[in-house]
C-alpha cells in the first residue's frame, strides 16, 4: 500500500512504530505509522478507543500526567523529533493541538481567547480569523463558556489558528455538533488549507465528514493502522463503507439475516 | 493431602492468619524477644527514648487510620492528645480515680469529641476538610487553655497527675513504663492491624480512594467517616492520656499545631496506610530530634539555644523531602528492598521510554 | 475616626496576606499554609538589612534596604517554586500544600536560629501623623499601610485584567494544559504567582512589623490572612480585600470592645463560621470546593 506523497518528497509529520502505554501495562496504540505531507489534509478514522486520541496527544506532546508512556517509535516534524520536547515546546516549532475537549478558556471573552497569543506580527493571522468565523466577530465581546457547541469549535480553531501553526491537529471536531455545522467547519478548515497550505491531521469518527476534505486516510482499530491510502481508495472500500459509513449494497446479506461479517481489510 | 504451600490455605484459620507463613513468624517471635531484653541491657536514657517512641505509636496509628486508611486529611490530632491528657488530669487529680477508670474514660472523652469534630468535616474534602479540623482545634484549645488558666496553679504550670498505681504498685520507673508502654502499643497495632483487614478498613479504603464510587457501591460514607473520626480520636486520647501519666505535669502549651504536624510527620514519612509504616514513621520522627543533636555533637558547630530551631526545621526538612521523593514512605522503601531480595535473580524492569517527563 | 483608619490599617495587612494566598490558589489550586512564616520572614529581613545599612527614617538606606527586601523577596519566591513546587506538578494539590507545612516549619525554625527568637520592631512610620481631639493618633505607618495595599491591588487588577502576561495567567489558571498548548510557559506563570505571593506576603510583613513588636510567634498572622482569604472565596482577589477587612474588624472591635485574649480567637471563630455558613467564601466560585 502506497504511502500519500511522492517518493521524493519529505513528510511534515514522520511517525514511525509508535507504541503507547498506560499504567505500564495497557497498549493503547501499537505500531503505528502515520505520514503527513506538507500541505495536505490527512484523516485518522477509527471508533471509540481506537487510539486515534492518542495518537495526536503522543505527537503533541500532551499525554495526561499520569502514568502514560510513549514506549517505542518516533516522531518527528520536519526531520526535528519531538518525543522528550515539553509541550510548549511542540506547539512553538508549529504543531499545534486542537483538544477533543477543554478547548478553550471559558471565564475568559472570545477577544481574549482569539489574543491569547497574539505577538504583533500574528494580529493579521487573528483579523484573518474573523473573516473565516464571522460569528466570532458577532461574539467577540461575550465570555467564551456562554458560546454555543458550533461557535466554541470554531473559537478553538481560531485559537490554534493564531499560534500561527505549520501543522493543525484536530481532535474529534464533529463530538457533540449538529451535521450542519459540522459540515460547515470542515468545509472552512478545506478553505483555509487551501488558501493557507497549512497542512492537518483530523482525526474524526464521522468518516464521512473526514473523507470529503482529507486526501489520505488512515484507519484505526484496537490501536493499530488496518488500512491506509487515498480518500477515494477509502471511499470505495467495503469494508469502509459497510462500518463506517453506513452504506451497504441493497443486496447484502444483511438484508436477509442477522450477521457479522468480518473485516477483512483487502479488496 | 495437604501440603505446606503458603499459597494453598485450606481453613478459614489460616487464612485470617496475620502472620501466614512460619519465616513471618519466626521472624516477629525474634523481634519481640529481642524488644523484651531491652531494659536488660540499655540504660535509662534509652528507655526514656522508647517509652516516647510507644507513646507516639500510638498516637500514629490513630492518625493513620483517619488520614492514611480514610483519606480524611485531619490537623485537629493536638486537640485530641489535649482531650486525653487533660480528662486524665482532671480525673486523676481532681477527682482521684485510679488509672484504670481515668484512661478509659479520656478514651471516652476523646471519642466524643472525635464525633463533634467528625461531623462538619463531612461536608467536605481535602484542604478545606483540613481547613474546618484546624478551626476546631483552635476551638477546642482555646477551651482547655481558659480551664488551666482557672484550674491550675497558675496559668502556664499546668496540672499534675500523680503516677498510675494499682494497690500497691506504682508505676514510676523506666523499666516499669517500658513493658506497660510496649504492651499497650502492641494491643494498639495488633487493633489497627486487624481493623484494617475487616470491611470498616477496605470501606475506609474505598472511601479514600473514591468516596462517590463508594457511596454508590452502597456504603454508607457518612457512618464509616465518623466511624473513623471517633476511632481515631480514641487512640489519640489514649495516646495523650498516657503522655499525661508518663510526664506526670499537663500544660495546654505542649499541644499546639505543630505537635498535630509532627504526627502528620509520622504517617507520611512511614507510608499512610500501612499500620507498620504507622509505627516506623512513629519510631523515625520522634527519635528524629534526638539524632540530630547526637549529629551536632559531633560535628564542629555548637548548637546552644538554636538546637530546638535546628530540630523543628530536621522534621519540616523530613516532611518536605519525603513528600518530593519518598511519597509512599518507609514502609515502601521496606518493600521495594524485600521485593528485590524477594524476587532475585530476576529484576522487575520498568518500561522502557518515558514522554519525556 | 481614628478606629476607622487603625481598622483600614490593619485590613490592609490582612487583604495583602490575602491576596498573596489568592494568587498562589488561583494559579495552582494550592493552599499556602506558609505565608504567614513568608511575611514575617521578610519582615526580619528587612529589619536585618536596615541595620546593615543604617537607615532611618528618610535617606537614600531606606531606599536601599527596600531594594534589597524587594529583589531578596522575588529571588526567594523563584526559588520556593524552582526547588519545592515544581516538582509536585501533577501531583494531587494537598501534598503539595502539605509541603508548604513543612516550609511554615523550616521558615519559622530559621527564624528561630538566625534570629536567635529575638523580639524585635521596625522602626519606620511610628511618628504620629494626626492627633485627634479626643486623645486617639494615626501613625504614619497607618497611611503608608492603605496607600500601599490599594496600589497593590489597583497594580494587580490592572495587571490581571489589562495585560497579555496577565491574560495568560487568567487563562493557565484556568487550564494549565490548554494554556501550554498555546505556547505559554506554564511554569513560568507559576513561578510569577510565587514571586507576587512572597512579594505581598514580605509587604505585608514590614507594615506589621511596624506597628507591632515581631518575633517567631507572630507568624499567627498567618491565620488571619487564611481565614480571610477564606472569607471572601480563595480564588477571588477582590475577595481577598474584602476578606482581610472584614477579619480586621472583628479583630480589632473585639479586642477593644470586648476583651483583647478573646480577639486572638476571632480569625478561627470566624474560620468555623466560614465553613459551616458558606464554605467558597463571598465571590468564590463553588466549583471549587469540589475540585480540592
Amino acid at each position: 500500500m502506497s504511502g500519500p506523497m511522492a517518493m521524493d518528497q519529505v513528510p511534515l509529520l514522520d511517525v514511525r512504530q509508535l507504541e503507547v502505554v498506560y499504567h505500564e501495562v495497557s497498549t493503547a496504540v501499537q505500531g503505528v505509522s502515520i505520514e503527513v505531507a506538507p500541505g495536505s489534509i490527512v484523516a485518522m478514522i477509527g471508533t471509540n478507543g481506537a487510539g486515534k486520541t492518542t495518537t495526536l496527544r503522543a505527537v503533541s506532546g500532551f499525554l495526561p500526567a499520569e502514568d502514560v508512556a510513549v514506549t517505542n517509535g518516533t516522531i518527528s516534524f520536519g526531520g526535528q523529533p519531538l518525543r522528550g520536547l515539553l509541550p510548549h515546546q511542540i506547539s512553538r516549532l508549529g504543531v499545534v493541538l486542537v483538544p477533543e475537549r477543554e478547548k478553550l478558556f471559558q471565564t475568559l471573552t472570545v477577544k481574549e481567547n482569539l489574543e491569547f497569543s497574539l505577538t504583533r506580527k500574528r494580529r493579521p493571522i487573528r483579523d484573518a480569523v474573523y473573516d473565516y468565523f464571522p460569528k466570532l466577530a458577532e461574539r467577540h465581546g461575550q465570555i467564551a463558556g456562554y458560546l454555543s457547541g458550533g461557535e466554541k469549535q470554531m473559537l478553538a480553531i481560531g485559537m490554534a489558528l493564531v499560534c500561527e501553526p505549520k501543522l493543525l491537529l484536530v481532535d474529534e471536531l464533529s463530538l457533540g455538533l449538529a451535521p450542519i455545522v459540522t459540515n460547515e467547519i470542515i468545509t472552512i478548515l478545506q478553505t483555509i488549507n487551501h488558501s493557507l497550505g497549512l497542512a492537518m491531521l483530523i482525526v474524526e469518527q464521522n468518516a464521512a465528514a473526514a473523507l470529503r476534505v482529507a486526501s489520505f486516510g488512515y484507519v484505526l482499530e484496537g490501536g493499530r493502522v488496518v488500512f491506509k491510502g487515498e480518500a477515494e481508495k477509502l471511499l470505495k472500500h467495503q469494508d469502509m463503507r459497510e462500518f463506517y459509513l453506513g452504506d451497504h449494497d441493497a443486496n447484502s446479506y444483511r438484508n436477509i439475516r442477522q450477521y457479522t461479517r468480518k473485516r477483512r481489510w483487502w479488496g | 493431602m495437604r501440603t505446606q504451600s503458603p499459597y494453598l490455605l485450606v481453613s478459614y484459620a489460616e487464612t485470617n492468619r496475620v502472620l501466614p507463613n512460619p519465616y513471618q513468624r519466626v521472624m516477629v517471635s525474634v523481634i519481640v524477644a529481642a524488644i523484651v531484653c531491652i531494659p536488660f541491657v540499655a540504660g535509662g536514657y534509652f528507655l526514656h527514648l522508647m517509652n516516647l517512641c510507644s507513646i507516639a505509636v500510638i498516637g500514629a496509628v490513630g492518625i493513620n487510620l483517619l488520614t492514611g486508611y480514610c483519606g480524611q486529611l485531619s490537623l485537629g490530632q493536638a486537640s485530641f492528645l489535649a482531650i486525653g491528657a487533660f480528662t486524665t488530669a482532671i480525673l486523676a487529680q481532681r477527682f482521684g480515680l485510679p488509672f484504670f477508670v481515668a484512661i478509659p474514660a479520656s478514651c471516652c472523652a476523646g471519642a466524643m469529641v472525635g464525633f463533634l469534630v467528625g461531623l462538619p468535616a463531612l461536608r467536605f474534602r481535602g484542604i478545606y476538610l483540613a481547613i474546618t479540623t484546624l478551626a476546631m482545634h483552635y476551638a477546642i484549645i482555646y477551651v482547655l487553655t481558659d480551664y488551666q488558666a482557672v484550674v491550675g496553679p497558675s496559668a502556664s504550670a499546668g496540672i499534675t497527675v500523680p503516677a498510675p498505681s494499682l494497690g500497691g504498685f506504682t508505676l514510676n520507673s523506666e523499666r516499669g513504663w517500658f513493658y506497660a508502654l510496649l504492651i499497650v502499643a502492641v494491643l494498639v497495632v495488633m487493633f489497627g492491624i486487624n481493623l484494617s483487614r475487616t470491611y470498616i478498613g477496605r470501606a475506609w479504603i474505598a472511601i479514600r480512594d473514591r468516596d462517590i464510587a463508594a457511596e454508590a457501591s452502597g456504603i454508607n460514607v457518612p457512618y464509616y467517616k465518623l466511624l473513623a473520626f471517633t476511632i481515631s480520636a480514641a487512640l489519640a486520647a489514649l495516646a495523650g492520656s498516657l503522655g499525661a501519666y508518663f510526664t506526670t505535669v499537663v500544660t495546654v502549651e505542649e499541644y499546639t499545631l505543630e505537635l498535630a504536624i509532627v504526627y502528620l510527620a509520622m504517617i507520611i514519612v512511614g507510608g499512610m496506610g500501612s499500620i507498620t509504616g504507622a509505627v516506623l514513621g512513629a519510631i523515625f520522627i520522634t527519635l528524629l530530634p534526638f539524632g540530630v543533636e547526637r549529629l551536632f555533637e559531633v560535628l564542629p558547630w555548637q548548637l546552644g539555644t538554636t538546637a530546638f530551631g535546628i530540630e523543628q526545621a530536621a522534621i519540616g526538612a523530613a516532611i518536605i523531602g519525603f513528600l518530593l521523593f519518598e511519597p509512599d514512605g518507609l514502609i515502601e522503601v521496606y518493600r521495594r528492598i524485600a521485593t528485590y531480595f524477594e524476587r532475585w535473580p530476576f529484576r522487575y524492569r520498568e518500561l522502557k521510554g518515558g514522554s519525556g517527563r | 475616626m481614628e478606629l476607622f483608619v487603625s481598622i483600614l490599617a490593619l485590613g490592609s495587612i490582612y487583604a495583602l496576606l490575602a491576596g498573596g494566598i489568592v494568587i498562589v490558589y488561583k494559579a495552582s489550586r494550592v493552599v499556602n499554609f506558609a505565608h504567614g512564616e513568608l511575611a514575617i520572614v521578610g519582615a526580619y529581613v528587612f529589619h536585618s538589612a536596615g541595620f546593615l545599612t543604617g537607615a532611618t527614617l528618610t535617606g537614600p538606606s531606606l531606599l536601599v534596604t527596600i531594594a534589597i527586601s524587594a529583589a531578596g523577596s522575588t529571588l526567594f519566591g523563584v526559588v520556593i517554586y524552582l526547588s519545592l513546587m515544581r516538582r509536585l506538578l501533577g501531583r494531587p494539590t494537598f501534598v503539595a500544600a502539605m509541603v508548604t507545612i513543612g516550609l511554615a516549619i523550616i521558615l519559622k525554625a530559621g527564624i528561630v536560629v538566625i534570629w536567635q527568637s529575638r523580639s524585635v520592631g521596625i522602626a519606620i512610620g511610628r511618628q504620629p501623623l494626626y492627633s485627634f481631639a479626643g486623645g486617639g493618633r494615626i501613625a504614619w505607618i497607618d497611611l503608608v499601610s492603605i496607600v500601599a495595599c490599594v496600589l497593590m491591588f489597583a497594580a494587580l487588577a490592572v495587571f490581571f485584567q489589562y495585560t497579555p502576561l496577565g491574560r495568560q495567567f487568567r487563562g493557565a489558571a484556568e487550564n494549565p494544559l490548554l494554556a501550554a498548548q498555546r505556547q505559554v510557559n506554564v511554569n513560568l506563570i507559576l513561578a510569577l504567582a510565587w514571586v507576587l505571593a512572597v512579594f505581598s506576603a514580605t509587604l505585608a510583613g514590614v507594615l506589621f512589623g511596624s506597628r507591632s513588636m515581631l518575633s517567631p510567634q507572630s507568624t499567627i498572622i498567618g491565620l488571619s490572612g487564611l481565614t480571610a482569604a477564606l472569607v471572601g472565596g480563595l480564588d477571588s482577589l477582590r475577595g481577598a480585600a474584602l476578606g482581610g477587612f472584614l477579619v480586621a474588624a472583628a479583630t480589632y472591635l473585639t479586642a477593644r470592645l470586648i476583651s483583647p485574649t478573646l480577639a486572638e480567637t476571632v480569625p478561627f471563630l470566624i474560620l468555623l463560621v466560614v465553613m459551616t455558613w458558606r464554605p467558597w467564601g463571598l465571590f468564590g466560585t463553588l466549583e471549587e470546593l469540589n475540585r480540592v
